[in-house]
């Protein structure tokens, strides 16, 4: 026991406090086009890349405040969200789907080729971790409470977009479009909003990214971070506000023992990999029939 | 720069083909259970490194270890479909995706688990050296390459136009449970169709392992390129996405070859080309090229 407490206030357990932290953003906002709205969102990580991308080329080039960074990093997102939003939304889930797995294919070719701006698969080194009304975050420790509160109000406001008037028309287009849409719901518009918010805030979960690791390549960016923010959304149940933040806390700490196993760094990255979409796998297995209510029609 | 083009024709020609036979496989599946199939590049993939083990790591002959692969995949297809795609057919559209996701995951992770993550290639039998024929050249096994796309594809249009099999999957993709009702068997049509779209699949992978390299983390990139293909020709229609294959080859090409205005792009945007091409056919024909306007299903 007093091993357990060890090892949560000393670094380890700082870093394991801000990962969960920066999941719970990532996976809350997902939660909101996935799991609420039942819009595939696969360009969530996309969202998350040009947030790290935005913040760690402001910050290292022109040297701009973590307010400006964060701001830029955020409607950044937004923007593109917006301008997704408005190409695929309009089309059934399918063709969401494959626009936003389009969308975040050309972002990765693009931090991966766009040697000038992104450095290509050298990633983008050196950013410097924040400042903010005086207090520096160059401390875990400090970096934690600064992320910790940035994590509590993400679901501050999630919780309560999840139950306002727009979330709940969210969920009833999600399970009934044309009773939804006849009763005055507009759906483009609500579809759009969540769409949107949700890009937003993995833009600021991609600020919080760079600021933390003072390093980002394309690699931290690929299909496979795709697939473990999705196994925490599944596994939490989609729509499901609670159930979301338990599995984040679960999935996150989950392979942190495979780290004091003696196996070798090429196999550590694809166990992991494979223990995500295993667990994936197995809970829509599990849970086929409720996981997503089969949409109604007349 | 025009000089450059029917060297750039061809090439789309040789890509377009393999793009072709990747994704007739995936609009088949797609035809019969409307679910999009993600690990389809994956089996591309699986496929490529299954006659990797078999020819180049224990050297069968050539026929043996076609035969081997052939019977592999065969099993490979069967087991995806029983555990990843028809448990999950009924319940939502999502699921079969999300599944297939989780599947290519897990294939990708085992192969470069057993195989390593670096890049490989076939041992090369066939001569490389290139004929010239007008200024354009081209290898003998690109020429098989698109020879063979072209009989594979050609058996398949005639096999689903003209023979009473290929009406029966006509009917099923038009309307599985009336086509239940009137005592096809929709079960093992299934089974057979997508079984032999992973053939197809696998066979485009080996062609590509021989004309440039392989690697585990090529299947989602080949996936993509398959759903761009079938957004293209309007999703579940089979010959729109063969055609929308070789217009994604040219697309490719000619994004890369040609300069614009004295500037050309470097190679490696070729990817971001046909992933642009997704959003902008989603933005311009949201129901494909060659598509009709969606139909009730």
């Amino acid at each position: 026991m007093t091993n357990m407490i060890e090892i949560l206030t000393s670094d380890y357990g700082v870093h394991l406090a801000i990962l969960v932290s920066l999941y719970l953003i990532l996976a809350q906002s997902l939660n909101l086009t996935v799991g609420l709205g039942q819009l595939f969102n696969l360009a969530h990580v996309a969202s998350y890349a040009v947030g790290a991308y935005a913040t760690a080329l402001l910050s290292t080039e022109h040297s701009a405040s973590f307010t400006v960074c964060v701001a830029v990093s955020i409607s950044l997102c937004a923007a593109f969200a917006t301008l997704l939003g408005a190409i695929s939304l309009r089309l059934t889930t399918d063709y969401f789907a494959i626009g936003t797995l389009a969308f975040s294919a050309v972002v990765s070719a693009l931090l991966i080729n766009w040697k000038s701006v992104t450095h290509g698969v050298l990633g983008i080194p050196g950013i410097p971790r924040p400042e903010l009304l005086g207090i520096d975050f160059y401390d875990n420790g400090n970096f934690l409470a600064l992320i910790g509160i940035f994590a509590v109000i993400t679901q501050a406001i999630l919780y309560c977009l999840y139950n306002s008037p727009c979330g709940r028309s969210l969920r009833a287009l999600a399970e009934f479009e044309r009773a939804a849409a006849s009763l005055g719901k507009n759906t483009r518009r609500t579809r759009n909003i969540a769409f949107c918010v949700s890009s937003a805030f993995a833009g600021l979960a991609g600020s919080f990214f760079s600021y933390y690791l003072n390093y980002i390549d394309p690699s931290s960016f690929g299909l496979g971070e795709m697939v473990f923010i999705l196994t925490i959304v599944i596994v939490g149940s989609p729509g499901s506000f609670g159930g979301v933040i338990g599995a984040t806390l679960f999935l996150v700490l989950l392979p942190e023992p495979l780290r004091f196993l003696d196996i070798s760094s090429t196999y550590l990255g694809p166990m992991r990999q494979l223990l995500h979409a295993l667990i994936l796998f197995g809970v829509v297995w599990w849970k086929r029939d409720k996981l997503f209510p089969q949409r109604r029609t007349v | 720069m025009l000089s450059i083009l029917p060297q750039l024709l061809v090439n789309s020609l040789i890509t377009g083909s393999i793009y072709a036979l990747a994704s007739a496989g995936l609009a088949l599946t797609y035809s019969l259970l409307r679910i999009l199939n993600f690990a389809h590049g994956h089996i591309m993939m699986l496929g490529a490194y299954c006659f990797l083990l078999f020819y180049g790591q224990l050297e069968l002959s050539f026929p043996t270890a076609v035969l081997y692969s052939t019977l592999c995949m065969m099993a490979v297809g069967f087991v995806m479909l029983r555990i990843f795609i028809l448990p999950f057919v009924q319940s939502s559209t999502l699921l079969p995706f999300i599944t297939t996701i989780a599947l290519g995951t897990i294939l990708e992770c085992a192969v470069s688990m057993i195989f390593g993550v670096n890049v490989r290639s076939f041992p090369s039998s066939a001569s490389s050296n290139s004929m010239e024929v007008r200024g354009v050249y081209i290898t003998p096994f690109q020429c098989a390459i698109v020879v063979s796309a072209l009989l594979i594809l050609g058996t398949l249009a005639f096999l689903v136009h003209q023979t009473s099999l290929g009406r029966k999957v006509r009917a099923i993709a038009e309307n599985r449970s009336a086509a239940e009702s009137l005592g096809i068997s929709v079960t093992l049509i299934t089974y057979g169709v997508c079984i032999l779209g992973t053939l197809l699949g696998a066979y485009a992978g080996i062609l590509v392992g021989y004309e440039t390299n392989i690697q585990p983390t090529m299947g989602s990139s080949y996936s993509i390129k398959a759903f761009a293909a079938m957004v293209l020709g309007g999703l579940g229609n089979i010959w729109g996405t063969v055609l929308g294959a070789y217009i994604l080859g040219l697309i490719e090409n000619l994004s890369i070859g040609l300069d614009f205005w004295g500037y050309s792009l470097p190679a490696g945007y070729k990817d971001a080309f046909a992933f642009l091409v997704i959003l902008g056919v989603l933005l311009l024909r949201p129901h494909g090229l060659f598509g009709t306007r969606s139909r009730a299903t």
